[in-house]
């Protein structure tokens, strides 16, 4: 077997790992993007997520006998490469019908919308975790490496310009992540409304705006990291150092996948049954979710930012002109920032 | 602050959201759950987090600002302050909101309820006490 088809079935694997939890991700109440009661998630639903995992496994099965079964292509022809693609593609294919049936089946015992809608009048901090210091990290990393790099601009290979707008791009990318932080903090509605289950979703929600905060530090200190390897001198000692460096972030990141896993959507599953909100569903509509809860279109919805249907974490309604805003900014500023600089 | 204050809306209702919000508000305030001093959630925070637009909570906020009870506050929400009291009764708004009990006095008894009962169930009401 060649190094592509192990390639292969490792995607393949970890795919049908993440398509089988997936279910497990949502809140008690919801399943497979629909709002149903938590009764029947613990009873006739199980059959509905056995099914949809019985596909999701034998496509994976599927493609991981084409991987091993198909003649080795000669090295060099490109043809592994788009072998790869094609199996990978065509096992997420069944794994997306196979939540697409399942959703379409779920639908059978939604529960309508409610017309009643509660609010705490308490007011919850939105601030960033560690506050404006901890936020503000990222740019002095990026400060100090230009800093160091305008010292030492004689020893530059390429001159102090390109490392220069480099250093300026990441910084564009870091005030990027921390916009997408400050707005998940601010613009994202409170589902429970008091008691544990609301202190689970704050906790939820803060460790969500941190990853996005040490996204900020892992950007700035790789970033930094590159450009400051380009001066000879340092090249070795960052060799080792970075590791110490960005590992910690990698493990405190899959620590929080893991911890996510275990807690599910909005902190609700290490919630106990009775002290869990009154009302069903994460206050957005079914009839908002489309294609099978992967996309939160609602014109109506003030949020900006809403839980998501599929997988875990926050997605944005599509539907609101702040989001659109927030999106074609992220998209646009590095872009254009990229062809000023570069 | 005391937990569990909430505010809620019924999307059913024939009453307008801002007065809803502005309703329960005010029930909070005068049975002094919310106390001078105490701070509500900016007025983005409280639309979000019921799902309908900023204007409708700024409206009922507003609303509560001019009978004396709120302080707004830019982008912080607003601030319960101590209002001036007792006030002298204003007899054009007791006038209006009477009539308004009168109705409701009406629908109570055409849907069954005695005089008594009715009689009970406002003397309750005026002593703080929920539906």
């Amino acid at each position: 077997m060649t190094s592509t088809s192990w390639s292969t079935m490792l995607v393949v694997t970890v795919n049908a790992i993440l398509f089988h939890a997936m279910p497990r991700f949502s809140r008690p109440d919801i399943l497979f993007a629909v709002t149903v009661p938590e009764a029947f998630v613990a009873g006739a639903g199980r059959t509905l997520v056995s099914r949809y995992r019985a596909i999701v496994w034998s496509g994976a099965a599927a493609a991981l006998a084409i991987s091993v079964l198909l003649p080795t292509p000669e090295p060099g022809s490109g043809r592994g490469a788009w072998l790869m693609t094609g199996v990978v593609a065509g096992n997420m294919m069944v794994a997306l019908a196979a939540w697409l049936l399942a959703h379409r089946r779920a639908r059978a015992y939604a529960i309508p919308p409610s017309d009643v809608r509660v609010a705490s009048l308490v007011p919850r901090d939105t601030s960033l975790p560690g506050g404006a210091l901890l936020a503000v990290g990222p740019f002095v990393i990026l400060l100090a490496t230009a800093l160091l790099m305008y010292t030492y601009r004689d020893n530059l290979p390429d001159g102090p310009g390109t490392i220069t707008s480099f250093l300026a791009l990441g910084g564009i990318y870091v005030a990027m992540m921390l916009t997408m932080a400050v707005s998940l903090a601010r613009r994202t509605r409170q589902i429970a409304v008091d008691g544990p289950a609301a202190a689970a979703e704050q906790r939820f929600r803060r460790v969500n705006v941190l990853v996005l905060v040490l996204v900020a530090y892992g950007v700035a200190v790789q970033l930094s990291a590159t450009t400051v390897a380009s001066i000879p001198a340092f090249s070795d000692t960052l060799t080792g150092g970075l590791g110490f460096v960005l590992l910690p972030l990698m493990l405190f990141n899959f620590g929080v996948t893991f911890w996510m896993f275990r807690v599910g959507q909005g902190g609700q599953r290490a919630v106990a049954p009775a002290a869990r909100q009154e009302f069903h569903g994460d206050a957005t509509p079914d009839r908002a979710w489309k294609v099978g809860g992967l996309f939160y279109f609602n014109p109506r919805d003030p949020a900006v930012w809403v839980e998501n249907r599929v997988g875990v974490g926050y997605t944005l309604n599509i539907g609101n002109l702040r989001a659109w805003l927030l999106m074609i900014g992220m998209m646009l500023a590095p872009m254009i920032a990229a062809l000023l600089l570069f | 602050m005391a937990g569990a204050l909430r505010v809620s809306l019924d999307l059913d209702s024939p009453t307008p959201a801002y007065r809803q919000i502005a309703n329960d508000l005010r029930r909070h305030l005068v049975d002094e759950r919310l106390k001078p001093g105490d701070l509500l959630p900016p007025v983005r925070q409280l639309a979000v987090d019921l799902g309908v637009h900023f204007n409708t909570v700024a409206l009922a906020y507003r609303m509560l600002a001019d009978e004396g009870w709120l302080e707004l506050k830019r982008r912080r929400g607003a601030a319960v302050i101590a209002r001036n009291a007792p006030r002298a009764v204003d007899r054009r708004q007791a006038d209006r909101l009477l009539r308004r009990l009168a109705q409701i006095a009406a629908e109570l008894r055409s849907v069954g309820m005695t005089s008594r009962q009715i009689s009970s169930a406002l003397r309750r009401l005026a002593q703080g006490a929920r539906p």
